[in-house]
């Protein structure tokens, strides 16, 4: 995979020199605060205790190590469809589409190298997420270590896939803000990050469940609040996988369209 | 099988951009053809100019034949594989270079750009470090090698530009405005590694508004017009199609009427256009168009008229007369035989 280790050590350049290191705080913040909030109401409002409905809804009387991990798989999914969503847009802003388009190179593991640099991004951001979430008191018991490789493997494949047809969309409308944003609110509202879904309309809830980010977020959850075995988590897991699959299939499908919509509206500007 | 770059009709049309796109288009008419039924052959080995105004279909001609953009209809092949069909073994065998565009990694060195598009292109790994080193060489950048390309001046990013466009060691090479806004050297430079490539075997099309370049370089030019091919030839053959628009200009320091009929009389006799006015400073002023140069003539004529020259321009046809006397003739298509 020739292109796909390039591009990663490409865009592991470019990070490091296009990014000041006080830039990571700006992207750590949401989910930093998004702890803290937590906590503070859980202390402050909730008085260390949660409802029966929500140990119904959600499966764990935990609500810090529920928000903890939310935040965690917000932030991952946040991150990572920044980084493989943009990575054509950001190419065109730059002048290099073009010089990209005219090489043989396959689409996918350019994907992929882009995708394994946010990745380890990614898991750095969490590491220093994770590490503010202890120190402000936040425990989480042990994980199942299998089934927590296995949910990050497929919340890995779910936002890489979602990611591909969003990356189609922004470079053939020639705009990421709209469409980033767009994708956040509707993921953050309807996937379960910080509430269980259940308080949501059916509609909605139904909504994310076609989004492969809500059935990856249980599998985390189960994985690192209730050290569920892999079997436990398979469902999930499943759907999850064929939901990324699917999204990635369906975007690299239109990708090509796209870039030729692209060099159109360039060649006509 | 001929190698070589050869397209049938080929017609572009952009979709129209004035409307949303759950709008009916309505009874507005069509948009206008970027490229309208361009039959061209780009053979190995030469360098082939396409001309044309601004407008013209030039710059969407290459991005079709880069694979960069369908055809709406029609046909092209590169060495017998169908620029559809075959786009990415067709990527593999050419590469473009467009002047003015940046098309490098600002973030990344000279030598880090050229590695990663070598990889792009597969380029095996014991080949790729000794030609980035040939082409930083080559393009004269040896010095900055490890330099940010976004410390590098607008020539130095070009000149990148071109060793980026020639990693792949195309079979065929697009160069749209290569020598845009490069230094007089560079450019010269450049002409030189592109006429060295052409005698290696590699097919070049080139675009570009220096006509000195087009002269140089070309084996065979084509003139396009509104999409449309008005004139093919040499670049000596495209000359004196266009000899015609020299343009003399002369002032005289009195009116006379021997002059002036001097002036009618040679005009007449040559088929010279002839527009007669005054300058500013109410002096004669005379304004000969022909396919010659007439100024000896026209000089010597006023003299024995006993007329007074003040002022006597002569301007010699330029790449923007040439084009648009061509496109003038587009009535009369294929204007020179190949």
């Amino acid at each position: 995979m020739p292109v796909a280790w390039a591009t990663l050590k490409r865009n592991w350049l470019v990070m490091q020199r296009a990014y000041p290191w006080t830039y990571f705080i700006g992207t750590l913040a949401p989910g930093v605060f998004t702890v803290v909030l937590a906590l503070l109401s859980y202390e402050a409002i909730g008085g260390g205790r949660v409802s029966d409905w929500f140990r119904g809804a959600s499966g764990t009387p935990d609500y810090l190590g529920y928000v903890t991990v939310g935040a965690a798989a917000l932030m991952f999914t946040t991150r990572m469809v920044l980084w493989v969503a943009k990575a054509q847009i950001t190419e065109q802003r730059e002048g290099t589409l073009e010089s990209q388009l005219l090489t043989p190179a396959r689409r996918l593991p350019y994907l992929l190298g882009v995708s394994l640099q946010a990745f380890l991004t990614s898991l750095l951001e969490l590491t220093c997420l994770f590490g503010t979430a202890l120190l402000l008191g936040v425990r989480l018991p042990a994980p199942d270590p299998v089934t927590l490789a296995a949910g990050v493997l497929a919340a890995l494949v779910a936002v890489v896939g979602l990611s591909i047809p969003v990356s189609a969309i922004m470079i053939a409308a020639g705009e990421a803000h709209i469409t980033q944003n767009t994708l956040f609110c509707l993921i953050g509202l309807v996937c379960g990050f910080t509430f269980p879904p259940a308080l949501l309309p059916a509609p909605l809830t139904w909504l994310g469940e076609l989004l492969p980010a809500t059935s990856a977020l249980r599998v985390l959850r189960a994985a690192s609040l209730h050290a569920a075995p892999l079997g436990e988590v398979a469902a999930d897991l499943l759907l999850c996988l064929g939901l990324g699959v699917a999204y990635a299939a369906v975007g690299l499908l239109f990708l090509p369209h796209a870039e030729r919509r692209a060099v159109i509206r360039g060649a006509s500007a | 099988m001929t190698r070589a770059i050869v397209t049938h009709d080929l017609v572009k049309v952009y979709p129209r951009r004035d409307r949303p796109w759950w709008r009916p288009a309505g009874k507005r008419p069509p948009a206008a053809p970027a490229v309208d039924g361009l039959s061209l052959t780009i053979p190995a080995g030469q360098v082939t100019g396409l001309l044309g105004l601004n407008g013209a279909g030039k710059t969407t001609t290459i991005r079709m034949l880069s694979t960069l953009l369908r055809p709406t209809t029609g046909s092209a092949t590169v060495d017998g594989l169908d620029l559809v069909r075959d786009a990415r073994e067709i990527r593999r065998r050419i590469n473009m270079i467009a002047g003015g565009e940046r098309m490098v990694y600002a973030r990344l060195t000279a030598r880090e750009n050229l590695w990663y598009f070598g990889q792009l292109y597969d380029v095996p790994r014991a080949r790729l470090t000794a030609r980035i080193d040939e082409l930083l060489a080559l393009v004269g950048l040896s010095h900055a090698a490890d330099q940010r390309v976004e410390q590098f001046s607008k020539g130095m990013r070009q000149r990148l530009s071109i060793a980026r466009g020639l990693i792949n060691e195309p079979s065929y090479l697009l160069l749209d405005e290569p020598t845009l806004g490069l230094d007089a050297p560079i450019a010269r430079d450049l002409r030189a590694v592109v006429a060295e490539l052409a005698r290696g075997g590699v097919g070049v099309l080139l675009t570009s508004h220096y006509l000195a370049e087009v002269e140089q370089l070309c084996a065979e030019v084509h003139v396009i017009a509104a999409g449309r091919l008005v004139a093919r030839g040499t670049p000596a053959e495209l000359t004196a199609l266009t000899e015609r628009q020299h343009t003399v200009e002369i002032t005289l320091a009195a009116a006379g009427a021997s002059a002036d009929q001097a002036v009618q009389a040679l005009a007449a006799r040559t088929g010279a256009q002839v527009t007669a006015d005054t300058d500013e400073q109410l002096r004669p002023r005379y304004v000969l168009r022909h396919r010659h140069d007439l100024a000896g003539d026209l000089a010597t004529t006023v003299v024995a008229a006993g007329g007074a020259i003040v002022r006597l321009e002569v301007t010699p046809p330029t790449l923007e007369d040439a084009i648009l006397a061509l496109a003038d003739g587009a009535r009369q298509p294929e204007a020179v035989a190949a």
